[in-house]
């Protein structure tokens, strides 16, 4: 494993359950038969056909990029707030992203369903919590065995719930 | 929870647009790719690279077997689960001699346990195999004292013997006496009912292995030549005595699979095609029957309980978690 970049998706698993962390980094994905993966995979086939264009910037992909009032933000779209300091991150995390690139930008985390939006920009606190968790994360993935299983809730719609009790 | 199917007709399957297409005399049908999980092919059955390729695309297995009911082989699509991490662990623990004999031996308890709670089953009804129970226990007993794999596999045999002696006793059926066990082809009637029900089993598990990152040419108990697959074979010997030898007690205890469900050919027994249409219609039927696991905390089928006996092998493999197969609880 020479080539780990931790992109935004990492950080979110990392704050709503390490071992997921751990598989992801092995590449031990999670089962397909999972009904809520197809929903994201049509979700994600949708948005591509309706012209949204992924952007890549390091281990990340990020949703859209607009221009607000001559402002530019980055945008996270998520199904729901229920993991919305994971999701909170994940946003900071591209935020930081630009930063090391030399752009500061604001972001929004956005909850279509729930008709909400939240505005995020990243303090000094919020870059020194992710360059912790950076390294906690890699920490992890080198680790021999995965993080034990611990329950959330989380794991009642999780794709790993099966191999984590079985 | 996408299907199997099973064709029986000579006939051609091929890619019409986004459907599976399959034709035979008089026989017309479109199966939408999305419910199809897997294919068994019994009949004569024509197809083309555009079928293969589709499957490949949409992850859909496919498993032909001779007229016999004999297991051919696998159309098994590229690996789409792929975890280098995880094919490391699975060599480390074949090549490493105590690590492949602790699975070896988990796999022989499993399924003799396994065997031991189908044979307890029919002691509580009244037949007489206290004196099989005590060969299969004594067998058990030296498991765990066994070296090597081949000694685990000439144990594992001689379990398997004690126990088809007893199947006379069950089955109180002089159409199918059991006399001694029989392959490639099968000599009677019984025989050809358990190698067919092995191979199907055999295939359903590799089905299984398919949605894990367990790689199915490395097995533990049976030996690997990385030209064939073992890993389903040894994973079969634990749900046999529950899946597949119920299927045939149930058919033959009902009195449904009977002589004329059979052919003589040159070699040996076969099932005819409306035999094998029974055989999997019960087994199907064992597949799904639930039962309730207590730690999902909901009804599993004993397909699913297939694929849980995968994930705990990944487990072990991961250190994690020492594998402890499965045993039926009635």
């Amino acid at each position: 494993m020479s080539e780990i970049s931790i992109g935004g998706t990492l950080i979110w698993y990392y704050y709503i359950c390490p071992r997921q962390v751990w598989f992801m980094g092995r590449k031990i994905t999670p089962d397909e038969d999972n009904e809520l993966l197809d929903l994201g995979r049509v979700i994600h086939a949708q948005s591509k056909k309706a012209g949204v264009k992924e952007l890549e910037l390091g281990g990340s992909k990020i949703d859209l990029i607009s221009r607000e009032d001559g402002e530019l933000l980055v945008y996270e779209i998520k199904k729901s707030s229920k993991f919305k300091e994971a999701s909170k991150m994940q946003l900071l995390y591209y935020l930081l992203e630009f930063k090391r690139r030399g752009v500061e930008i604001a972001g929004e985390l956005s909850y279509p369903e729930e008709k909400k939006r939240e505005k995020v920009r990243l303090t000094p606190e919020d870059e020194a919590k992710l360059l912790a968790s950076e390294k906690e994360i890699l920490r992890i993935i080198y680790q021999e065995t995965p993080p034990p299983y611990q329950k959330t809730p989380f794991c009642k719609k999780c794709a790993y719930l099966e191999f984590c009790v079985a | 929870m996408r299907k199997a199917i099973y064709l029986f007709s000579d006939g051609k399957l091929q890619r019409k647009g986004n459907t599976l297409y399959f034709e035979s005399e008089g026989l017309k049908k479109y199966l939408p790719v999305e419910d199809v999980g897997e294919i068994f092919v019994f009949g004569e059955v024509e197809f083309n690279r555009k079928l293969v390729e589709f499957l490949s695309q949409n992850e859909i297995i496919l498993h032909y077997f001779n007229h016999y009911g004999y297991y051919m082989g696998t159309f098994y699509p590229r690996e789409h689960y792929n975890s280098g991490y995880m094919i490391l662990k699975q060599a480390e623990h074949f090549s490493e001699q105590g690590k492949r004999i602790f699975l070896g031996r988990a796999i022989v308890k499993g399924s003799a346990r396994n065997i031991l709670q189908v044979l307890k089953y029919y002691a509580q009804r009244g037949k007489e195999v206290e004196s099989n129970v005590k060969l299969v226990e004594s067998f058990l007993n030296k498991v765990a004292e066994a070296k090597e794999p081949n000694e685990l596999l000439g144990l594992e045999g001689n379990i398997r013997e004690a126990y088809y002696q007893v199947f006379d006793v069950i089955l109180q059926d002089k159409t199918f006496l059991y006399e001694k066990r029989t392959r490639r082809p099968p000599q009677n009637y019984l025989n050809t009912l358990i190698s067919f029900g092995n191979s199907l089993l055999y295939s359903a598990v590799l089905s299984e292995i398919y949605k894990t990152h367990l790689d199915p040419r490395i097995g533990f108990l049976h030996a690997t030549n990385f030209r064939s697959f073992t890993l389903n074979l040894d994973i079969a010997e634990i749900f046999k005595p529950i899946i597949v030898d119920r299927t045939i007690f149930s058919l033959i205890g009902r009195k449904e699979i009977k002589k004329e469900h059979f052919e003589k050919g040159l070699e040996g027994f076969a099932l005819t095609t409306e035999g094998k249409k029974l055989f999997i219609t019960e087994f199907e039927e064992k597949l799904k029957t639930t039962i309730k696991h207590p730690e999902l905390k909901r009804d599993v089928s004993y397909r699913f309980l297939i694929r849980l006996e995968l994930y705990k092998l990944e487990k072990h493999l991961l250190g994690e978690k020492p594998f402890e197969p499965f045993v039926s609880r009635w």
